[in-house]
């Protein structure tokens, strides 16, 4: 009786979630000097899904990552994770970014081995546990582990780009993130790292949020889900991923589309 | 062609001129040791009296003296030169950064009669008054005058490797909720490790030729401190006694095959320090 109740009351809270938005971005400005990087930016990511974000270069796409990952601070307006504003994260912005997962386009792989690599984010206490299970889980989960499993302990720079790359994905997963966000992930990487990377995503979207910056339309053909465009700071359109190249709605975003340029001021 | 014809012997020189020093040097230091040493044997690197004009020559104190200042400036200078670095690497804007810098350069560019005449005007004193010396002269100021010396080394080598540890591998780290402290801990000094021993070897290697400043402060007593570890007792080192017996030494003679006994140990001192740099570096 007492445990169907609790049975009852868990399941409400969780089939909400499934409908969340998970992240939630409103009225975001960003100045530097008195350029105006970002500038009204607002859009949701639902609770798992992929989200492509498209742009040329320039366009404040890196800036916006970094403003929700708390790197970049002087931004306006509300980010909201959870529904918790992440300017009021409990336990400050360290705690916050084991949260959100950020990968960035160039890998940078830490001078220890493979294996402390992937487990280096987590607490001390943590590493104490028997981590060998969440190793293979968070290598697998980032289509590394085949071609590390038996060189676990040598060093991460021995690794190809490619694998480099992979491996900071297996990185960020080990802490579990509720969002994972990543910017340019496979600009410069061989065609199958690529798409190992592409297909890890499809796999994670099942149950975390993704935002992925990329220059390539065809990955973000690929990759399915939403599309954000984005050009001098402000988000043009926002569709799903046929609309979007099929019919789109706007002229910039169109131009963009053929010639892979946006002028909109 | 041509010019290669005529670069190669100009280089050739010079390589022969930098041997042919070098290896004079160790002619000059191992052939008056060897006289020293035939005369008073080698148990003279650890007797305790030194009185030239009735022919005792005990090197001990002074070797003591000078690992007892060079403990005591590494001792200070490494706290205080990375905790320089790291502040003026990790934490000050771009502007008070260089101005740090400029002046820690500076510093470096003192010469060293002016740090020990510092140490005699204002270290002195201080020490006299707040410790009840008699003088002041002793072995803590000369590893406290030491250690400012060495600190614009330590500091810039730091300095240098942390600002070296490149944006993306602290992003890496920021980006998994790593958090200043730990940041620091597990990313910057790890990296920055290489740099920082050859910052430290430098200056453990110039503490060790140190002369003039170490001489005016160091009260140059040729007795062992008692009890050894007695640092406020004035004492000798071996950069300070060779700088004040040189003069009074005739050529040839036997004090002054002691003192050049005294370079030679230096030498060999030094040649640990970088010896020991090499091996470590080359794991690394
Ligand atoms: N630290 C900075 N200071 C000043 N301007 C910057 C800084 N970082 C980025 N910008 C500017 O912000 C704009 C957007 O940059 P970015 O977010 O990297 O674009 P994208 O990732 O879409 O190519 C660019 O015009 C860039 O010059
Ligand atoms: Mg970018």
């Amino acid at each position: 009786m007492n445990t169907a109740k609790q049975n009852s009351r868990c399941s409400i809270p969780q089939t909400s979630t499934l409908n969340q938005t998970m992240v939630n971005v409103e009225n975001l400005s960003l100045q530097m000097g008195d350029k105006h990087i970002l500038q009204h930016v607002s859009f949701d990511l639902p609770a798992a899904d992929i989200t492509s974000l498209i742009g040329p270069s320039g366009a404040g796409k890196s800036s916006l990552l970094r403003c929700m990952n708390m790197l970049n601070t002087d931004w306006t307006g509300h980010i909201q994770v959870q529904h918790t504003d992440i300017r009021h994260w409990h336990g400050g912005a360290d705690i916050l970014r084991k949260h959100i997962g950020l990968i960035a386009q160039k890998p940078a792989v830490f001078p220890v081995s493979i294996a402390d690599n992937v487990l280096f984010g987590l607490s001390r206490s943590q590493q104490k546990e028997n981590t060998s299970a969440l190793l293979q889980h968070c290598l697998q989960q980032s289509a590394l582990w085949d071609e590390v499993k038996d060189r676990l302990d040598q060093p991460a720079n021995t690794l190809s780009i490619g694998q480099q790359q992979r491996l900071c994905l297996a990185r960020a997963l080990a802490l579990k993130p509720s969002v994972l966000l990543l910017d340019e992930p496979t600009a410069s990487l061989d065609p199958r790292s690529k798409q190992l990377i592409e297909l890890s995503l499809h796999e994670l979207a099942q149950n975390i949020p993704i935002l992925c910056v990329t220059h390539d339309l065809d990955q973000a053909q690929r990759l399915q889900g939403n599309i954000l465009f984005m050009c001098d700071g402000k988000i043009i359109e926002t569709a799903d991923c046929d609309s979007l190249f099929n019919h789109p709605q706007k002229l910039e975003t169109r131009e963009f589309l053929r010639w892979s340029v946006c002028d909109c001021d | 062609m041509n010019k290669q014809r005529l670069l190669l012997p100009i280089v050739l020189l010079g390589c022969i001129a930098a041997l042919l020093g070098g290896l004079s040097l160790f002619w000059f230091l191992t052939s008056n040791a060897w006289n020293f040493f035939q005369s008073f044997g080698i148990s003279a690197l650890w007797q305790t009296e030194w009185y030239p004009y009735e022919d005792l020559y005990g090197f001990l104190p002074a070797i003591l003296g000078t690992l007892w200042a060079l403990c005591i400036a590494m001792l200070v200078a490494i706290p205080c030169g990375l905790a320089a670095a790291i502040v003026s690497s990790e934490l000050l804007p771009n502007t008070w950064q260089s101005i740090a810098r400029l002046s820690m350069e500076i510093l470096a560019g003192i010469p060293s009669v002016v740090y020990g005449l510092i140490g005699l005007w204002v270290l002195l004193p201080f020490l006299q008054e707040h410790l009840n010396l008699l003088t002041g002269h002793s072995l803590l100021a000369a590893g406290l005058i030491l250690s400012l010396m060495i600190l614009p080394t330590i500091m810039l080598m730091a300095q240098d490797a942390l600002d070296s540890v490149s944006q993306e591998q602290r992003e890496a780290a920021l980006n998994l909720g790593l958090d200043w402290n730990q940041l620091l801990i597990r990313i910057l000094l790890p990296q920055a490790w290489p740099g920082i021993r050859s910052g430290l070897l430098l200056a453990l290697g110039r503490g060790l030729g140190e002369t003039m400043a170490v001489m005016l402060v160091v009260g140059s007593l040729d007795r062992i401190p008692q009890p050894f570890y007695n640092i406020l007792e004035p004492a000798q080192t071996l950069t300070s006694r060779i700088g004040r017996e040189m003069g009074e030494a005739a050529f040839g003679s036997m004090h002054f095959a002691a003192l050049i006994t005294c370079g030679l140990v230096l030498a060999v001192f030094a040649t640990i320090i970088s010896l020991s740099a090499q091996r470590k570096g080359s794991i690394a």
